[in-house]
């Protein structure tokens, strides 16, 4: 076998390898990073939405209260 | 103003308050710079800080009326202290759910127990005890002046929840717009700050007539049953 062909035979897998590696490295970077900047996107939509709800909540408890009261007032 | 002028209001202050929450949100998402060090998760700082501001409003304008009512008896002013409380509830819980959530991301835990935050807790407590105390009683007479007295005790936790970053070691930061130099913000964060408060105070105005007028309705007919039975 010359030198050449054992190069190969170790150059291929090392190449095959690495490339491998740095395939995966590269996913896990990205999506550590997407977890990282989802997150907080995530606690900002519940943030906002926990206004709307109590705020809504409220005036529709409010409604629902006179509009109860009103009809009582008119019986 | 009459019965129906206050409820004409209050609707009319509360549909201005819903469309200015949109015009918040839009201006949120779409116009405010994003703050370098905290990025998207600094926007929860937009509905958190008026939250806080509506229910202290709240809670003093209950404190402020029960005080009133202690000293004059004068129905009107317990009905619009009940109104208000509930109103302070309502922005005190939006306070103390939406500010873990950005404390998770700016601190790394949803909740911890510093000052600032065991202060807000206990007067989130002091007024579900207000509601409790108000309802407990055989005499309802006797519930609201209990209540009342609730109301004040409450209110005092006020300054102690805005001075206790400065008087203990806190995870909040010390006040940034309510301090006696230059509020240290940038100018469009500011100015969307400013825009928040106004908007969620006339929300609550909004709703706090009309929450007002809901119980002034109920002692109307209160005082009807009680005639009627009479």
């Amino acid at each position: 076998m010359t030198t050449m062909n054992m190069l190969r035979i170790v150059a291929l897998p090392l190449v095959v390898i690495l490339l491998a590696t740095a395939d995966l490295g590269g996913q896990e970077t990205a999506s550590r990073l997407a977890t990282q900047s989802l997150k907080p996107y995530w606690h900002v939509f519940i943030a906002y939405a926990i206004v709307i709800v109590m705020v809504l909540g409220w005036v529709v408890s409010i409604a629902r209260r006179l509009a109860r009261i009103e009809a009582q007032l008119v019986e | 103003m009459s019965g129906k002028g206050i409820r004409l209001t209050g609707t009319a202050l509360a549909v201005l308050g819903l469309v200015g929450i949109v015009a918040v949100y839009w201006l949120s998402f779409f116009w405010v710079s994003t703050e370098v060090n905290q990025g998207i998760a600094q926007r929860i700082f937009y509905v958190h800080v008026p939250a806080a501001w509506t229910s202290f409003l709240a809670f003093g304008m209950a404190a402020f009326t029960s005080g009133m009512y202690l000293w004059l008896r004068d129905e009107r002013l317990d009905r619009a202290a009940v109104a208000a409380a509930e109103g302070g509830m309502i922005f005190a819980t939006i306070m103390l759910t939406t500010g873990p959530l950005w404390g998770k991301i700016a601190w790394g835990t949803y909740w911890t127990w510093e000052p600032r935050l065991t202060f807000t807790l206990l007067l989130w407590f002091i007024f579900l005890g207000y509601f409790m105390v108000r309802n407990s009683t055989e005499n309802p007479e006797k519930g609201k002046r209990f209540a009342a007295v609730v109301a004040i005790i409450g209110a005092l936790d006020i300054p102690f929840i805005h001075l206790s970053v400065v008087w203990f070691r806190s995870l909040h930061p010390e006040p940034i717009v309510l301090k006696p130099d230059q509020p240290s913000l940038p100018g469009d964060m500011l100015t969307l700050l400013l825009t928040s408060l106004v908007v969620f105070t006339t929300l609550f105005l909004g709703l706090f007539l009309l929450r007002y007028a809901l119980e002034t309705l109920r002692a109307g007919q209160q005082a009807r049953t009680r005639e009627a039975t009479a």
